[in-house]
């Protein structure tokens, strides 16, 4: 149960756990009551209840009070890469690197997982190619906007 | 009913209540929309642009002769303020449901309402009326400038809604200051004359509503204070004021009634003042029509303002006993806009649209759920009002219905109103009509919840896993039926 959503930093992927009823992320956790009522329980204890509605690819959430949105980006769309580099969503720190230089990449291969905003973020390919540079190792910290690596785009 | 929108909801209610059968007007691209839903008829216009509609008296007329109305009601802005539209309604033989035109026009000529003003004993702010609107007038108006003193405002006598206006607080700005409002009042009104109003900083705005019938009896409905706007558009309103005495309030009562005289006032109208610190007041302009606000005032006298217009028109005399002020009321406006991004009003389906509920809580709007936000338009959606036994319980009430007012699909202002709602100036009644450039000089921003953003992508990615915008699609629980209806909807515009 894995999705990617657009941020105004980047993509985030998602990776829901299912726990018995419930959905879990980062310590919250939302169950579905009659209705299509989403009830969330959040990690501090707070319980609140959460309207949505999806406007084109865009999650609407109303939750206590607040309105968020996030755009949900399809599986094969094309997301992190402007250049061939792929960026650093949000600053954080690289917990995972999967791949080399040199290395023969599909389309949606997981390449690097960050830790930022207390969540884990999956860099997936957009497309097919060759990875060309890694520019950084496991355990280091990245600056929003960093490049983390580049991807040369099979022709 | 010759307007759109919530107001036009609100009147077609009124005349429903009241027994008159009611005649909407409707532009093509306002079709299907609430009020005309509310109307015993419907009148389709031609034409795109409100010009060609909702400001086109010869259709409007014509509708009328039509459909056999009787009357015309034409609610706030359109034409609600053209002493012409009075004129041509009232030589068609229909009631004009407002003042008389001559009434419109004192007032509607902000130089001539001033010098009108001053004659009936009715304090105006110190300043000067410049005559002419030639280039000379401006060497004019620079040597006024000089007698009335700076920090000033120049305002275009045919101005409204911040056109034409503008302030100077140095004398090296005058020029290019008087230039910029002249070009927009011409622009604008077709009238480049202007008057310079010292500017009186730290002042609230303060307006009372007066009534008056065609027996001679004209009152006034006590006070709203409306100081918190931004780009001179109101946002939050309320009645009593929070700073408002039994004495002033009588003070400014007197004035207004006064003021209402000196024009033969019929209707209801409003008289707006500004408060200065000193607690003097001064007379600002006063509006001809019906006022978006009203409804703050009728939740704290019980008066229904909208019947007495209906009243009163009708040569009846007003219902009104002697005015009673009962707890405190306020409103909010909800605009579609982006409040952290300069308030650009913004575009987008209605896809949930769930006002709070609830004891002393009223809400006027002229959309519902399923709606289209277009750039058509005035951005407001909808007037949330509450009412409580006090100010405090007053504010308590409007955070918890802000909170519970669901609006996706559309960006509105609804997490603005609830931030102002815990500003101090908001929370003690200091309030003035700079407060929100004062709190937040480089703009508003929602203030960061990280583990809500967290959770509200929790619920963004279980509710794609679990196809929730697929569910109405399969008719599955859409609430319509049986029990409360579902806290999600779609527009189903696109699958994955």
């Amino acid at each position: 149960m894995q999705h990617v959503f657009a941020s105004n930093d980047g993509p985030i992927e998602v990776a829901l756990e299912k726990d018995g009823e419930a959905y879990t992320l980062e310590g919250n956790s939302l169950t579905k009551h009659s209705h299509g009522r989403l009830r969330l329980l959040l990690r501090d204890g707070r319980t609140c209840l959460a309207h949505v509605a999806k406007v084109d690819d865009t999650w609407w959430i109303h939750l206590n009070g607040r309105t968020f949105r996030w755009e949900r980006v399809e599986p094969g769309s094309s997301s992190a890469s402007d250049e061939g580099g792929l960026v650093a969503p949000m600053p954080g720190k690289v917990l995972e690197v999967h791949v080399k230089e040199g290395d023969v990449v599909e389309a949606g291969e997981p390449l690097m997982v960050l830790e930022a905003m207390k969540m884990e973020h999956r860099i997936v390919a957009s497309e097919a190619g060759k990875v060309t540079a890694v520019h950084f190792g496991v355990g280091e910290q990245v600056a929003q906007g960093a490049t983390l690596l580049e991807i040369e785009e099979a022709s | 009913m010759a307007n759109r929108g919530e107001i036009a909801c609100r009147i077609l209610r009124a005349c429903k209540e009241a027994g008159h059968p009611t005649v909407a007007i409707c532009a093509p691209n306002d079709e299907g929309s609430l009020f005309t839903e509310l109307a015993d008829e419907v009148v389709l216009l031609s034409g795109e642009t409100i010009t060609e509609t909702y400001l086109n008296q010869q259709q409007i007329l014509a509708a009328a002769s039509k459909t056999g109305a009787t009357a015309v009601h034409p609610g706030f802005g359109f034409l609600s303020e053209r002493a012409d539209f009075a004129t041509a309604v009232s030589e068609a033989g229909l009631v004009w449901i407002g003042p008389s035109a001559s009434a419109i026009e004192k007032m509607g000529d902000k130089m001539t309402a001033r010098q009108t003003m001053r004659a009936a004993g009715v304090p105006v702010i110190p300043g000067e009326e410049v005559d002419g609107d030639g280039e000379g007038a401006l060497a004019t108006l620079r040597q006024a400038a000089e007698r009335v003193g700076y920090p000033l405002l120049l305002k275009a006598s045919s101005g409204g809604g911040g056109k034409g206006m503008r302030a100077v607080h140095e004398p090296d700005e005058f020029d290019q200051a008087a230039a910029g409002a002249r070009r927009e009042a011409i622009a604008a009104f077709g009238d480049g004359r202007i008057y310079i109003e010292r500017l009186l900083s730290g002042s609230k705005h303060v307006e009372i509503q007066v009534l008056a019938d065609q027996h001679g009896r004209t009152i006034h409905l006590g006070e709203r204070e409306c100081s918190v706007q931004r780009r001179h558009q109101k946002v939050f309103e309320e009645a009593p004021g929070p700073t408002m005495t039994p004495e002033l309030r009588e003070a400014m009562g007197q004035a207004a009634v006064a003021a209402a005289q000196a024009v033969d006032y019929v209707g209801a109208g409003t008289v707006e003042f500004l408060l200065a610190p000193s607690g003097e007041f001064f007379f600002l302009e006063m509006n001809t029509r019906i006022q978006v606000e009203h409804p703050v005032t009728e939740l704290v006298t019980g008066v229904d303002i909208v019947r007495e217009q209906l009243r009163i028109a009708a040569g009846e005399p007003m219902s009104c006993g002697p005015l009673m002020i009962r707890g405190h009321a306020i409103e909010v406006r909800l605009y579609a806009e982006d409040a952290a991004n300069g308030f650009l009003p913004s575009i987008g389906p209605l896809a949930v649209f769930r006002p709070p509920e609830g004891p002393g809580i009223r809400l006027d709007t002229g959309v519902r759920e399923g709606d289209e936000v277009t750039p058509n338009y005035d951005p407001m959606l909808a007037k949330l009002i509450v009412w409580a036994p006090s100010r405090k319980e007053a504010l308590e009430k409007m955070r918890r219905a802000l909170d519970e007012f669901v609006v996706l699909g559309t960006t509105t202002n609804i997490e603005f109103l609830r931030d102002l709602c815990d500003a101090v100036p908001v929370v003690d009644g200091s309030t003035t009509t700079t407060t929100i450039d004062d709190l937040w000089p480089s703009g508003w921003n929602p203030p960061r919840d990280l583990m809500l953003e967290e959770a509200a992508l929790l619920a963004a990615a279980s509710a794609e896993t679990m196809g929730l915008h697929r569910r109405n699609a399969t008719g599955d629980s859409s609430g319509t039926a049986q029990g409360p209806p579902s806290p999600f909807t779609t527009l189903q515009r696109r699958y994955p």
